[in-house]
């Protein structure tokens, strides 16, 4: 059975601490979650705020397509802001990272006959950018027979050439061509005069597939719409097969073209502090204008909070040895992450449609590779009670984590403090307890040896509390018991001193009788009567004798003797006060020089002889041996005869105890006899045992008594 | 006709032992308690007293009686009799001024022969010394009249039992004495540590006047023996 003592099932107790962090965590979650609505609140806010700015300005929408229907991808273009310049070099590296943004152009978009066509005969990728004050455009046109404007031709339509068509601010239609001669720098011309328009500058390099176009022009020449096509001129087919944008050929019909608002912009940018990523759209979902970047969008939630380098020792312990070990559980919030790329010309999610629909809207997503996560909002911005855009609003929860993660550091650190300071506090109350029990323990097990005699008291404890009332009625239970063990210790002088004084009556009123003449009759019973009281006063005489014995001890002053002598002295007077009896005695040669009283040692040795011959059975020899071992002298009685009962084997020394059958029961006995081999053992600071003998079939009595250590030394 | 008051609060010990020593031929008179005791003997000393420690609701009124008497004369002899036969009320009983202390174990013969003992050796030092009562051994001078011991011609202090007891073993030097033969030379029945606190007190009383004495032997498991010198 494991033994679990009072620290091990305090400290195990004290395991239910582990559970403040759980709980604290769990709090701070909490806190989390209501920080993260407050921040989408807030978001909100912030795009109503935005949107309040743009409501009711047509004139900042007016300009663009909101007039139309619906927004096809490829028929209507947008000019993706870019990033970098672009170099008209007919090489499309600048066009890399807008890859995914290219739009591909097939038989679809093919005008007129689209039997017999070939992905190899023609199709193109394209797309529009805005830099600076100029649209970019990219054509990669895929056409196995290239044909270059002839040299001396002044047709620029019988060959392969890119037609743009487009709507001035003004509202007018242009219609330009780009045809090449070679590779090179190209430039427009306008189609209906056949000049040159060099506001159009452009460069054609032809490649493996066909050959790329890149070219530029002014945004302030555009209005909203632009169409592209591109005239392929096979020498083997007659007619020219014609893919566009859109149909360029009716003016209605030609597709819209978006180009970011730089007023909404401006408008944007005074908001661009608000420490969130800013779209605004149309209710194409194409971005009009952007501010911001996500990288950077936290909110406003950490702003307070920056990490300072660690000027004390505690901070740096903090940062050193506890934030590593919280960061095991918590995670920090990372600035480098993925965003979802967006496609500015079809922004995407619910949020976007629901606020274009009319309804202030929020979500959470996961960046891909789930290191963050972004809060977007959208508001609609209205114009006549038409939903013309959204303004959307994008932050991530890293503030919101940040601050998390700063609270969960101090209440990590103060809940480590509880649990140290409390484990500490519990482990010292339990060792105290603890402490406190086992030396009561000890004190208890001291107070009665192993007879179950009282050798002492208990210093009880004043303190207040269970443990100080337990070692109180230890206290009081062991004085009580030692009473009680005195009152039967003493209980035979006394009953011999209240019992003299009656037998003396007796004894005095017998003999007076015996004084007169007699009948034969009435002397015999007197005669019984004498005996009676004779045998009574033998009793009583014995009963005071261990009494007796104790007050001459306490008055008895030790001397120096020779412990050899007392024995072979007495041994001698046994020996001819029980001539039928046989003694063997053994003596060793050393001196044993005691200190104490031989008349003692005498009662000592009457006693254990008395015994022996009692209990001696069938005419063995009493064998009695006197050694010495290390410094003490040794004395045993051996004699054969019943066997000590087991269990009593300590307490035959105990005052009034007799183990003696009935057989035996010849003369009065009252157990004092070997109690006053105790006391004599106990007066020379020896020690008394009984046991019987390996052979089963006898008893002996071992006294050892430590030899005077003065002459020991001298010997 | 010889007067003996016995101070007793057991009515039927005192009358017992009343009728007894009356049956003797002493005239005796017996008192219950202390005062009525004192009160009585201031009158009229009586020729020996018999008083008991515990007297009524005095536990050591026979000590007081005692001190009593024997502001009244130095010369009464005064026997304790009593239930108490521990070594303190002997030795305390003895110091008061008590000729002996005996407990009620006592046989009523012995008593008896103890009273004229000491009777006889109150008549015997009004006498001249008689030469044919005298024991001598080398240092020792026994007068067995006047029940008297001598040690280098000095008187030794002896009770009643313990000159009896002297006496036993001063008759045969150099014999072992068991403590029962010394027990019924000294008319008293005790148990053996009693008879060795007697030994003990009778060394210590020669001692006080010698104190190289070594006459007394202890022979253990034996008894004692007088070693002539």
């Amino acid at each position: 059975m494991l033994r679990l003592g009072l620290r091990s099932k305090f400290i195990f107790l004290s395991c239910f601490l582990l559970l403040l962090p759980w709980l604290g965590y769990e709090y701070v979650w909490e806190m989390e979650k209501f920080l993260r609505q407050g921040q989408e609140k807030t978001l909100v806010g912030t795009t109503r705020a935005l949107a309040t700015a743009l409501h009711e300005r047509p004139a900042l929408f007016d300009s663009q397509s909101n007039f139309l229907d619906q927004v096809v991808k490829g028929r209507d273009l947008y000019a993706y802001n870019l990033n970098n310049p672009i170099q008209l070099d007919g090489k499309l590296s600048d066009w890399q990272p807008y890859q995914n943004l290219i739009w591909h152009y097939d038989e679809r978009y093919l005008q007129g006959d689209k039997t017999n066509h070939q992905s190899a005969d023609l199709s193109f990728d394209h797309m529009v950018g805005k830099y600076g004050e100029f649209l970019y455009a990219v054509f990669k046109v895929t056409d196995n027979s290239l044909i270059y404007r002839a040299k001396n031709s002044l047709s620029l339509t019988r060959n392969d050439h890119l037609q743009i068509m487009l709507k001035t601010p003004e509202g007018k239609f242009k219609h330009y061509i780009v045809a090449a001669r070679q590779d090179g720098w190209v430039n427009a011309f306008d189609a209906q005069t056949n000049n040159p328009f060099t506001k159009i500058q452009g460069y054609f390099t032809s490649t493996a597939t066909g050959y790329n176009i890149e070219l530029r022009f002014p945004l302030s020449m555009l209005g909203n719409k632009l169409g592209f096509a591109i005239e392929d001129w096979d020498s083997k087919k007659v007619e020219p097969q014609l893919m566009s944008t859109s149909n360029i050929l009716n003016p209605n019909d030609i597709g819209s073209v978006l180009v970011p608002s730089p007023e909404i912009n401006r408008i944007l940018k005074g908001m661009g502090h608000s420490g969130s990523r800013i779209w605004v759209v149309d209710n194409h979902h194409r971005v009009l204008a952007q501010s911001g970047s996500i990288h950077h969008a936290d909110g406003v939630w950490a702003d307070g909070i920056t990490d300072k380098p660690a000027k004390t020792w505690w901070q740096r312990f903090e940062q050193n040895y506890l934030h590593p070990l919280y960061y095991k559980v918590l995670t920090r919030p990372e600035n480098e992450f993925l965003d979802t790329l967006h496609d500015v010309a079809a922004m995407q999610g619910s949020h976007i449609g629901k606020a274009l629909r009319g309804t202030p809207a929020s979500s959470w997503r996961l960046t891909p590779d789930n290191k963050a996560v972004i809060l977007s909002a959208a508001y609609p911005i209205w114009i006549n009670d038409k939903v013309i855009g959204a303004v959307i609003a994008e932050e991530t929860t890293n503030g919101v984590r940040t601050l998390r993660n700063k609270s969960l550091e101090k209440l990590f650190n103060v809940i480590l403090a509880v649990m140290l300071i409390g484990t500490v506090t519990l482990f010292f109350f339990a060792s105290r307890i603890s402490n406190r029990i086992r030396r009561l323990r000890d004190t208890a097990e001291q107070a009665i040896d192993a007879q179950g005699r009282v050798t002492g008291t208990i210093n009880y404890s004043d303190s207040n509390d269970e443990i100080g009332d337990l070692s109180r009625s230890f206290a009081s239970i062991v004085s009580r018991l030692g009473g009680y063990t005195d009152y039967l210790e003493t209980m035979s002088s006394r009953l011999s001193h209240e019992l003299r004084t009656p037998v003396a009556v007796v004894r005095s009123s017998l003999e007076n009788l015996q004084m007169q003449p007699q009948n034969e009759l009435s002397q015999k019973y007197l005669d019984r009567a004498s005996e009676g009281v004779e045998r009574l006063g033998k009793i009583i005489t014995t009963m005071s004798e261990a009494t007796r014995l104790e007050q001459s001890i306490q008055s008895n002053e030790p001397e120096p003797f020779e412990l050899q002598k007392v024995v072979s002295g007495c041994m001698q007077g046994y020996q001819l006060t029980y001539p039928q009896q046989a003694f063997t005695l053994t003596i060793c040669d050393s001196s044993l020089p005691l200190m104490g009283a031989p008349e003692f040692i005498a009662q000592l040795l009457d006693k254990l002889i008395n015994n022996a011959l009692e209990f001696n059975l069938d005419d063995n020899a009493i064998s009695i041996t006197l050694q010495k071992d290390d410094n003490n002298a040794v004395l045993s009685v051996k004699n054969k005869g019943p066997i000590l009962p087991q269990g009593l084997a300590e307490h035959i020394f105990d005052s009034m105890v007799s183990v003696r059958s009935q057989q035996l029961q010849q003369q009065p006995h009252l157990g004092l006899g070997l109690y006053i081999v105790r006391l004599v053992c106990e007066y020379h600071k020896g020690s008394v045992t009984a046991l019987n003998n390996q052979q089963n079939d006898g008893v002996e009595f071992i006294v050892r008594l430590p030899l005077s250590k003065d002459t020991s030394e001298k010997s | 006709m010889k007067k003996i008051a016995i101070i007793e609060d057991e009515t039927a010990i005192r009358e017992n032992y009343m009728e007894m020593l009356t049956a003797q031929g002493y005239m005796v008179s017996g008192y219950c308690d202390r005062q009525t005791a004192e009160r009585a003997l201031n009158d009229g000393l009586p020729d020996l007293a018999i008083v008991d420690i515990g007297l009524g609701h005095e536990i050591d009124g026979g000590f007081l009686l005692c001190q009593t008497l024997r502001t009244l004369s130095k010369t009464l002899p005064i026997i304790f009799l009593t239930a108490r036969d521990s070594e303190i009320d002997t030795v305390c009983g003895l110091r008061m001024g008590a000729d002996d202390y005996l407990t009620k174990d006592i046989s009523m013969a012995h008593l008896a022969a103890r009273i004229g003992a000491l009777f006889r050796r109150m008549e015997a030092l009004e006498q001249p010394a008689d030469e044919t009562a005298l024991i001598n051994r080398g240092l020792l001078m026994l007068d067995t009249k006047r029940m008297q011991v001598f040690w280098q011609q000095q008187l030794v202090d002896l009770t009643v039992t313990e000159f009896w007891m002297v006496h036993s073993l001063a008759q045969r030097p150099g014999h072992v004495k068991s403590r029962n033969e010394l027990m019924s030379d000294a008319k008293i029945y005790v148990d053996d540590s009693t008879i060795t606190s007697h030994v003990k007190r009778i060394r210590k009383k020669f001692i006080a006047l010698d104190a190289g004495f070594d006459c007394i032997d202890t022979v253990y498991g034996m008894g004692y023996r007088w070693e002539q010198l």
